[in-house]
Parts: C-alpha cells; structure tokens; sequence
C-alpha cells in the first residue's frame, strides 16, 4: 500500500468522526434533530467505507507489503538526544481489523441510536460525544506513535466519561462517570511510567511504536527485571481500560449511561482496548514471560469471577456487562498467552453478538418504558418477537453453541490455552468452567427475560420496537450467525479458511515474533469437544432448571455454598473493599482537617492576610478626600520635590 | 536676532505664570476658574517649552509646545463639558462641594 493511499485514508478516518462531532456540537442545536440525526450516522458510515477501501487495498498487497507506517506531519522535536513527537499513523491488519469494527458496529449502533434516543432532549450533545468517541478510538488504533497513542487513550476515556454521565441530573449517573474516569486514570498512570521508563532506558531517537519495539529487541534482554516493569505496566493500562480484575468495579456502574453507549463504548470497542494494547506491545510482551503470565491469570480469574457474579444480578443490563468482563477476560487470556490473532478474533465476533445483545437489551428497556429488573420481565417472547430471535442468536453465539459466532473464536483461544500459558492446561479447565458459566447465566436471562409468563401489567402492553430500532440489530443477529464460520472456515470464492488468523498473523511475525504451535489435530478435535460440552452443559442446565418450573433463585441458590452465592450477589465484596481503603480513609482525615485543623492553625493565618489588608486599606483611605484641592496639592508637592531631588543629585 | 539676555527673563515669565496658575488651581473655588488657571499653566510650560527649543536651537521645544497645545484643547473640551454637565443637574458650582467621589 501505499504511503499517500495510507496517509489520505488516515486523514479521512480522523476527519469524518472530528467534522461529525464538531458539526453537532456547533451547528446541531440551531439546525435541529434531524440534522444531528443525518449526520451522526452518517460520519461514522463514510469512516466504515474508508476502514473497507483499507481493507481491499490491504487484501491487494503482498502479505510482507501490508504494514504502513506513515508521518502526517511532526508535532514536537524537543532536541533532547534528538527525541521526536510525531502524528504516526500505521495501516496494517490489527489496525484495520480495529477500524473495520469500530466503525462498521459503530455505524449500527449509531444508527439505532436514533430510535432509542428518538425522545431525547439534546441529540447534538449525545451524536456529538458519540462521534467524539468514534474519532479517539480510531486515533487510539491508529496511532504509530506512543503519544499519540497515549491521546487516543485518554480521549476515549474523556468520551467515556462524558457519555456514563450523560443524564447528568441523576447523581447515580454522575457517580458512575467520575467511578469510571478516575479507574482510567490509575491505568493511564501505569501506562504514562511505562512510557518513561520506555523512553529513559531505550534513549530511542523518536517515539515511533517500530523504533521501540527493534530497540527493545536488542536492549533488553530476554525476561529481564525492567522489560517485565514495564509490560506489566502496561498491562495494568490494559486492565483499567478493559474492566479487569483488580480495576474492574467502574464497568458495571457505567451502565447508567444510555444504552447504545453501553453497546458501543462498553461492550464492542473501548473495553477491547486493552486486548488491542497488549496485541500491539506484543514484541514487548513476548521479551517478559513473566508479564504474559501475570495477564493470562489476570484475564482467566477476571473470567471466572465476572462470570460468577453474573449470575446473580438482576439488572439486565449489568448481567450483559458482567458477560462482558468475562469476555473480555478471556481475550486478555489469549493475547496473554501469546495468542494474540486469536484474542482479536473473539475481539471481533465478541464486538458483533455483544452489541447486538445490549441492543436487544435496549429494545426491552424502552419497551417496558425504562425498567431494567429482570424479576419484573418474562413473557416478552409474546409480544416482541423479532427482538427475542435476535437476542437468542447473540446468546447463542455468546455461550459458544457450536455454529455461531462466539464457538469458534472461543473455542480457538481456548483450545491454544491447553498447550500454552501458565500453568497449561490447568488455565484450560478454567476455561472449560468460564465456558459453563457463561452458558448458565446467558440462558438464565434469555429465559427469565423472554419466556415464561409476563409479571406486570407493562410486560403485558410491551409492544416490539420502530424498525429503525430493530433493523441494527437483525443484522447484528444475522452477523453473529455467519461471523464465526465466514472468518474462520471462509466462504467458497469469497474469504479463504482460516482468513483472520492469515490475515492478521504477519503482524505478529513481521519482528521476528514466533507463533504458538498450533495443537494436533487430534489434541484440537479433544479441546473443542470439552469446551462446546461445557458450553453445552451450562446452557443445559439453565434450560433443565427453567422448565423444571424452578427459575426460583432460592430454590437453586440453596444448591451451591453460601459462601458463592452471598460472593456473586455482592459482587466479590470489591465495591465495599474499595470503600473501606480507598473512600472512606481519605474522607476520613479530610472530615479531621475540617474539624481540626482548619479552625485551629490554618484559618488564623488565612483570616490574619485579610485583616491586614483590610486595616491598612482603612488607613489609607483617610488620603481620599475627594476635594481636587487636595489632589492637586500632593501632586503639586510631588512635583517640587522631584525638581528639588533633580536639582541636588543629578548634575 | 533677540539678544541673549532674553532667555532668562522669559524663564522668569514662565515661571511667574506657572505659579500664578498653580496658586488659582489651588485658592479658586469656581471651577471655570480652575480651568483657566490650568490653562495659564500649561501655557506657562509652552512658553518655557518654546523659550528653551531656541536657546538650544532646536525644534523640538515648538513641537512639543503645539502637542501639549493639543492635549489642552482636548482637556479643556473634557473639563467644559463636565462643568456644563454638573450646572445643568442644578448643583452650585463650586469645587469643594464636589466631592462624592470619595465614597
């Protein structure tokens, strides 16, 4: 590919989110709803067909050709040992795969965003931040250069912030927000000291990610003590952004935001960030075992406990987002152990049955006018239909039935994990065990939500959504169906078998990466066959339990420890923890300076300056008399008393 | 030619005239007397200005003069105008009773 293509594709790509934004911001509130509702969409449709001409272009070229770099224009060059900050851009599978997802699902969900958000009072302010994000996250994927990158990151999560607490008269949505923005910010500080350290050990001329990764390739050796500071450094970046295990409590509070935000931001595209990150630091990663190590359990144990709690919570929204942790948990698995092609295919399908299933989720909420308690759905499988059989696709392709989408990219990382990772295949039974979990708590809400009897009179007068609500989400539904198979079987005369994985693997060989060894064909039949058994048994056993008439929690919940269930419905104790060491000590002591200190020591002095100011203004004032005589005397004095001084001292 | 012996009486002029306005600055309770006194004041400082410029053969005395000529024109148009304005709110002209703006 070329540079010029590459760098007009670029420019195109930042321009039509940017112009989108700023256009709704500036023009949205003189030109009204239907403008902000054109253009919205609209900006993100012309970046999808950019991300496709990328793709065609990439598909064109020589598979050693398909990585771009190109240097839009220089942004600072501090002299120091000749460091340089340029706006880099890279064009290359991962980067286009990002593209391809960000703003192909974007476009969909920005789509149904005009439906849901049909009653909202500002839709400007809502398209505006939506595109705002669109346009940091193509700056974040894009970018060839760590600050740029860095940028990127910041900016999603300033749009992140901005969309939780985008109902900003309800102070739980404040709340959230703020939650959210400060667990970025601890990630962004880890990713900040990553970077010095970086730059302070390599002395790299320029900032440029290839620059970095072929001087960290000859500088640092293999599994050293700085290269593992740094990757789990970066790694803890990763988790804050990816809601992991520890920095995981802000993801399920954001669902206060508006829905299609939740599908957006919060489950297909900025969440998936910190996967994308530790796919991109891969040469880095690859030098420090022990980091990959550190991330694979991260993402394994952050799984298995998103998925414990899941099953336990009632709001439909936040059995989706914790489904999405779990997610997300095992692509951070994959990329930790070194499986990076097939963490950001469960990246990708995960994007399309996820916003899918939060869409589907949205229908139901504005459906029963804003309710989010799954103890008070059921039967809408009677009155909304079409969105039943879409939600039913997503959560078959997320509990990994075989033939839909989540299947195969779950069952590939899965599969690699028994031979690769910490602890291999210890780490794969987990798995198995995420597997059956999620099965349980996926048909746990498909049925609660969409079967059985109707509860309230509102389920009752429930009637399905406009189509341009449910039109996004048939073709997600149908996405999620054929995703899986087209990427890795291929579709005869259209994608070739395996076509992600060859896609995307010369990006992690291209700097003398090596790939996993794949397991023999025997070994890899034995793994799907496990796992698919215990997706199989998890969604089994919701199915046995709901028409056993037993969907009663207390019934089950009797079932299992104590212990697990009062863990699942607390949600691990994590927000009570953080309360208890983070919240409530500072509050604490502020409460003592308040009480203390300030009136004892501090406001003596502060009041003290005031004072003083005030009598010495009060002396003063005795010279304004107001009468000009006066004034004109002093400055007939003054005047006299300069001559005199001129006359005696400078001669 | 004026014979070199005029300098200083001219200074002395000046100097008379500054502090005979400076005097009316400062007794005068009229305020168009004030004014005028200003006037003789910074007539008094052209003349120095002017009387300087050619003991120094310069020209630079009378260009200062005529600037200062025009700064007096605009202050009087300023001082006449406030004069005239507090006249027509009724009050008495008088400048010491003219003092509000110490509050």
């Amino acid at each position: 590919m070329s540079t010029t293509l590459a760098g007009t594709l670029a420019v195109l790509l930042f321009a039509f989110p940017l112009a989108g934004a700023l256009g709704n911001a500036l023009l949205g509130p003189r030109l009204g709803r239907r403008f902000c509702n054109i253009v919205g969409p609209g900006v993100v449709l012309a970046g999808f067909v950019c991300a496709v001409v990328a793709l065609v272009a990439l598909l064109g070229a020589h598979e050693d050709a398909r990585s771009t770099t190109v240097t839009l224009w220089s942004w600072l060059d501090l002299g120091l040992h000749g460091l340089k900050v340029n706006v880099d851009i890279t064009i290359d599978p991962l980067s286009v795969l990002m593209c391809l997802v960000i703003t192909g699902v974007g476009f969909l969900i920005h789509w149904y965003s005009v439906g849901y958000m049909g009653h909202d009072e500002s839709p400007w302010r809502f398209f505006s931040y939506m595109n705002l994000f669109i346009f940091s996250m193509l700056l974040l994927v894009l970018a060839a250069d760590l600050v740029i990158l860095i940028v990127g990151w910041a900016m999603v999560a300033l749009s992140s912030y901005l969309l939780i607490g985008y109902y900003y008269d309800r102070p739980s949505a404040v709340q959230a927000a703020r939650k959210a923005f400060i667990t970025q910010v601890v990630g962004d500080v880890a990713l900040y000291l990553a970077a010095f350290m970086i730059v302070t050990n390599l002395r790299v001329p320029s900032l440029q990610l290839p620059t970095i990764f072929a001087y960290a390739r000859d500088s640092f050796p293999q599994g050293g003590a700085l290269i593992t500071g740094i990757c789990v450094l970066l790694a803890i970046g990763a988790f804050a952004k990816s809601a992991q295990f520890p920095l995981h409590t802000w993801l399920p509070d954001a669902m206060e935001g508006p829905t299609p935000v939740s599908a957006l931001i919060h489950a297909a595209t900025m969440v998936t960030a910190g996967v994308y990150l530790i796919a991109r630091f891969h040469t880095l990663f690859d030098l420090a075992p022990i980091a990959q190590g550190v991330v694979a359990c991260v993402g394994m144990g952050t799984a298995v406990m998103a998925g414990v709690i899941a099953l336990s919570q009632i709001d439909i929204k936040r059995v989706i987002a914790y489904s999405t942790m779990s997610q997300i948990g095992l692509m951070i698995f994959a990329v930790g152990i070194g499986a990076y092609s097939a963490g950001m295919f469960h990246f990708a399908t995960h994007a399309v049955f996820k916003a899918l299933l939060f869409m589907a989720a949205g229908n139901v909420i504005h459906a029963l006018h804003d309710e989010q308690d799954i103890r008070l759905m059921g039967g809408l499988g009677l009155t909304m239909r079409a969105t039943e059989r879409c939600f039913l696709s997503g959560s078959l392709a997320l509990a990994g039935i075989p033939i839909f989408a989540g299947f195969f990219s779950k069952e590939e990382l899965l599969g690699l994990g028994w031979l690769h990772g910490p602890w291999a295949p210890t780490l794969y039974a987990v798995g198995v065990g995420v597997n059956i979990l999620t099965g349980l708590y996926t048909f746990r809400l498909f049925f609660t939500v969409f079967r059985g009897e109707p509860v309230t009179a509102r389920t009752y007068a429930a009637h399905e959504a406009p189509p341009s609500m449910l039109m996004p989400v048939v073709i997600l539904a149908i996405g999620s169906l054929v995703a899986g198979i087209a990427l890795l079987l291929g579709i005869p005369g259209v994608v070739g078998r395996f076509f992600l994985a060859d896609f995307l693997d010369p990006v992690f060989t291209a700097d003398g990466g090596r790939l996993l060894s794949e397991p023999a064909t025997s070994t890899a039949f034995l793994t799907v066959l496990v796992g698919t058994a215990g997706s199989l048994i998890g969604s089994g056993l919701a199915l046995q339990w709901w028409y056993q008439r037993k969907p009663d929690a207390q019934v089950i919940a009797a079932k299992v420890p104590r212990v697990l269930t009062q863990l699942s419905l607390h949600k691990f104790y994590f927000d009570e923890i953080y309360d208890a060491l983070l919240v409530r000590p500072p509050r604490r002591l502020a409460r003592a300076l308040r009480t203390v200190v300030e009136p004892e020591y501090a406001d003596g002095w502060v009041e003290g300056v005031g004072r003083a100011a005030a009598s010495l203004s009060e002396t003063f004032r005795m010279l304004q008399t107001g009468r000009l005589r006066d004034y004109a005397t002093g400055m007939l004095v003054a005047a006299g008393a300069f001559v005199v001084v001129l006359a005696v001292f400078v001669r | 030619m004026i014979d070199i012996q005029v300098f200083p009486l001219l200074l002395g002029l000046s100097a008379a005239m500054f502090t005979i306005g400076s005097v009316g600055v400062l007794v005068r309770r009229n305020p168009l007397v004030v004014l005028m006194s200003i006037e003789l004041m910074l007539n008094a400082v052209n003349l120095a200005f002017v009387d300087y410029g050619r003991f120094l053969n310069s020209e630079d005395g009378q260009v200062f003069a005529l600037v200062v000529i025009v700064v007096a024109a605009a202050e009087a148009v300023v001082g006449l105008a406030l004069v005239s304005q507090v006249y027509r709110a009724g009050r008495e002209l008088d400048i010491d009773d003219l003092s509000e703006m110490r509050e």
